[in-house]
């Protein structure tokens, strides 16, 4: 990566490069920024990506559609759930499985938990990026509760293989309900004690607010989406943009802010929780009786020739799977287009002349997973 | 945005326009156009404030076919552009209209070798600066399927919803297996 | 021999006084250390150490003497020397300002006539030992924690300094055992309360500790200017840094706090010290509980906060006194 410092280093004398990672406690993974700075300020900023390639692409074209539902799981370890539902929905498009409602239900729902685990990891992860060391562990006696609730059904804590094509792979009990429902009723009397100790800090105001400017048309050049996208004023939320599984029966709000600083995001992100639960709430008391596997599903699963794409919302923006079949079972190309990848690239032109800590804050806000930039 | 309108325009940048069911494909329009238009449609689209979800190559006979796909905020429009590169593998760069190309290009560069023209800097992103004329994932030798293999196929109303391929397997069975 | 005989007692003072400065610095780190995780872990619903003795209560010797045992890793392009001195440097002028605070009424180093100005001198040796060492580091973050850290700590002096002065002003003595004495019908925090504020914000920077510790700004910094520090040089820095804690904190007690007044125990001139000690850690509890409150400011946003509020403030507050004093 030579060349790269070496672009740099030319363009200007008494600047210098600074290697940020692929150890750096803020970058959460193994990203490397480098950062040409001028005293404090980054003039001119260059992410190198691909510590943590590992070719899920290319193992995608090896194996049959069916068994590449793990590697899903390992692009985005905080929203393993998620990326098992945009998968599991592209084949069962593609091939015409109806999936039972039941387990509809039971994929709503399980994904909403682990998107509240995942925004709570970026809530405590966010702030100790700002200096903030207890938020954390506040946030992570939450998620335990949910990294315990899905441990029950789905048999991991972290990198879930739960759904299957056509369903789920087991149905969930009354303890589970239980848990769900004890769980909702805990973070909501949680909401008091974040906005106590952290949301109206005026170190934090200062830290978040006007840094990390973003506009709608900034967002459309790059393919920002998810909660940056809706901190600038868009409601744009593939759940109810693109209705997909059972979304459209339920009653929720799109949390929006208009600034599209890291401050709003930053809202978005934490109004965003509630509304999980709201999800979480009507879908237990809709839970209808019945099967959680479609009943005829194919072991050979011939997907007929054609592309097939299937957009679902991550937590942290659009995660869409785009799928190439000649006929067969393998796929003949298998494109992930994960949201951080392209949130990310924002970066160069978001954080340039920005400070340091800055650089660190709006980089926190963009709530990065690696692995799933890498795949 | 008023689609017909767009689709207006896109007429005469495209040499094919199809109305796709999104139920099946997970997508609506799909459009097929010559290589030296995909600039045009870029910043067509950008005007019309779509963004850009991602481009990625598919590796088939007798040219490596790029996918460009983009969706709109206000309302469920997701459109793939299609068209195939040149016989030296290059395409016109659209990172200067959308900068979330960029990084796309250079991966596309990586894993399939298309070149961008006029790309500002076309250097290995995903992979490592040694393996810059990797490409891992041009097929193999006599693994390169021809364009109309990846196409769908026409004749048929809808694919048919319960494919006929093996004898009914249980539910449990599978299960197991999978679970194991 | 005369001179002998008048020598040998101030001889065997300053090697008591050596001793137990050496005694306080380390104890104090015990102590603070152990405090600091325990309550660390209080805050953060977790138990802090609990496995090395009851309560991991010997969780710090035990880390202490992993420390030492531990390799002192000097990076292949440091500046050797000056790596090797920084730690020191950090470490030994702690001792001094130990010899002039008066504990109570008779436990006192030495009284000297200039106390508040040794300390302050001393303890601003400290910025030195931190420019030292993240320059020999050869390491950019390093030389950025040394650069912040030497931006903030003479901008916060300033304050820090003035504040005190409008207490001089009022007592008219440096002299610490003068000040903590005329106090005694009412701590200067009630007459003082601005400077009280400035001196204590002033002394949270002074220290680097959170939430102003930019000089090791973690997630920027890495781990700031003892980024290369490895073993026993490290811990040099951590003791230099909670000596220079329980510095400030003694200098609060004294100009602000009454010194070792309080409600009179037996043998109350010694015993004293009882009521220092309690002022001086429950300062330090205020440090360790606000560092582990509050995200850390921005570094901009801090030289500003220093040189557009606090500075201002302390003027005016000097001012106001000066004239008061001179009314009355």
């Amino acid at each position: 990566m030579s060349m790269d410092i070496e672009v740099l280093e030319d363009s200007s004398h008494h600047r210098y490069v600074l290697n940020m990672g692929p150890q750096h406690p803020s970058t959460h993974g193994v990203l490397r920024v480098l950062l040409e700075l001028e005293g404090e300020y980054a003039m001119h900023l260059l992410p190198v990506l691909g510590y943590g390639h590992r070719c899920h692409e290319k193992i995608a074209e090896f194996k049959p559609a069916k068994s590449f539902m793990p590697n899903t799981a390992r692009m985005d370890y905080l929203g393993a759930l998620i990326y098992n539902h945009g998968f599991a929905q592209l084949l069962e498009k593609a091939v015409g499985i109806e999936v039972p409602e039941r387990a509809e239900y039971i994929r709503v729902i399980t994904s909403e938990l682990n998107r509240i685990q995942s925004h709570l990891l970026w809530y405590g992860a966010y702030l100790l990026d700002l200096g903030a060391f207890t938020p954390i562990m506040y946030a992570f006696d939450d998620r335990e509760h949910i990294l315990d609730i899905l441990e029950d059904v789905t048999g991991s804590r972290l990198t879930y293989c739960y759904f299957r094509v056509g369903g789920v792979s087991k149905d969930i009990d009354e303890k589970f309900v239980t848990k769900t429902r004890a769980f909702i009723d805990r973070l909501r009397s949680r909401y008091s004690l974040y906005e106590t100790l952290v949301n109206g800090n005026v170190i934090l105001e200062n830290r978040l607010n006007d840094v990390g400017d973003l506009n709608p048309h900034t967002c459309n050049r790059y393919g920002i989406t998810g909660p940056l996208l809706r901190g600038t004023g868009v409601a744009y939320d593939i759940r109810r943009a693109e209705p997909y599984s059972i979304y459209s029966q339920f009653d929720f709000e799109i949390p929006t802010a208009t600034k599209g600083d890291c401050m709003a995001s930053f809202m978005v992100r934490f109004r965003e929780l509630e509304q999980s639960l709201r999800i979480i709430e009507q879908a237990l008391d809709g839970l209808p009786e019945g099967p959680v596997m479609a009943a005829k599903v194919p072991k050979k699963l011939n997907i007929p020739a054609g592309d097939y794409n299937s957009s679902v919302e991550s937590p942290r923006g659009e995660l869409s799977f785009y799928l190439v079949s000649d006929g067969t079972d393998v796929p003949y190309r298998l494109k992930v287009r994960t949201p951080s990848y392209s949130n990310l690239s924002v970066v160069p032109e978001m954080c340039q002349g920005m400070l340091i800590s800055d650089v660190v804050s709006a980089m926190g806000a963009l709530d990065l997973v690696i692995p799933e930039i890498d795949r | 945005m008023d689609i017909n309108k767009v689709k207006k325009q896109w007429q005469g940048l495209t040499t094919a326009i199809e109305e796709v069911d999104y139920a099946v494909s997970g997508y609506d329009y799909n459009l097929s156009l010559e290589r030296d238009k995909v600039r045009d449609l870029a910043v067509l689209m950008l005007d019309e404030g779509f963004y850009l979800v991602g481009l990625m190559a598919v590796h088939v006979a007798p040219a490596i076919e790029m996918v460009y796909q983009f969706a709109y905020h206000e309302s469920r429009c997701r459109v793939m552009a299609r068209t195939s590169v040149d016989e030296n593998g290059e395409i016109a760069t659209i990172s200067d209209i959308f900068q979330g190309a960029n990084w796309h290009e250079r991966e596309v560069r990586d894993l399939h070798g298309v070149v961008f023209i006029d790309h500002p800097y076309l250097h290995p992103l995903i992979l490592a600066e040694e393996d810059v004329d990797l490409k891992p994932l041009l097929k193999a030798e006599g693994k390169v399927k021809n364009v109309d293999a990846i196409r769908r196929k026409p004749p048929e109303p809808a694919p048919e919803p319960k494919p006929k391929v093996v004898p009914e397997v249980k539910p449990e069975a599978t299960k197991n297996q999978e679970q194991s | 021999m005369e001179i002998f005989n008048s020598l040998l007692p101030e001889l065997i003072r300053i090697v008591v006084c050596a001793v137990c400065g050496a005694v306080i610095v380390f104890g104090n780190a015990l102590v603070m250390g152990y405090a600091e995780r325990k309550l660390a872990g209080r805050i953060m619903l977790r138990p802090g150490p609990m496995e090395v003795g009851f309560h991991g209560l010997y969780q710090l010797v035990v880390d202490g003497l992993k420390l030492m045992g531990k390799q002192l890793v000097i990076p292949v392009n440091a500046d050797k020397p000056l790596y090797m001195l920084a730690p020191l440097l950090a470490f030994a002028p702690v001792f001094v300002p130990l010899l002039v605070l008066p504990f109570s009424e008779k436990i006192q180093g030495f009284d000297l006539d200039i106390g508040m100005l040794v300390i302050l001198a001393f303890a601003s040796i400290n910025v030195l030992a931190i420019l030292i060492g993240g320059w020999s580091s050869n390491n950019k973050y390093s030389l950025f924690g040394a650069i912040r850290s030497v931006a903030q700590n003479v901008a916060y002096e300033i304050p820090m300094l003035i504040s005190l002065l409008a207490i001089v002003f009022m007592t008219n003595t440096f002299s610490l055992k003068e000040i903590a004495a005329a106090q005694s019908p009412v701590w200067f925090v009630v007459i003082q309360p601005l400077a009280f504020l400035i001196y204590i914000v002033a002394m949270v920077a002074e220290t680097n500790r959170a939430p102003f510790d930019l000089p090791e700004a973690e997630s920027e910094l890495t781990a700031g200017f003892h980024t290369e520090y490895s073993g026993m040089s490290f811990s040099l820095f951590v003791l230099g840094e909670y000596a220079n804690m329980f510095i400030v904190c003694s200098v609060a007690t004294v100009f602000f706090l009454g010194g070792s007044s309080g409600i009179p125990l037996p043998f109350f001139e010694y015993t004293g010290i009882v009521w220092f000690l309690m002022k001086v850690y429950l300062l330090m509890f205020f440090l360790v509980w606000i560092r582990w409150t509050y995200p850390r400011t921005r570094f901009d946003q801090l030289m500003n906060f220093c040189w557009k509020y606090l500075i201002p403030f302390s003027l005016v507050n000097l001012l106001i006194t000066v004239v008061m004093v001179k009314l009355v």
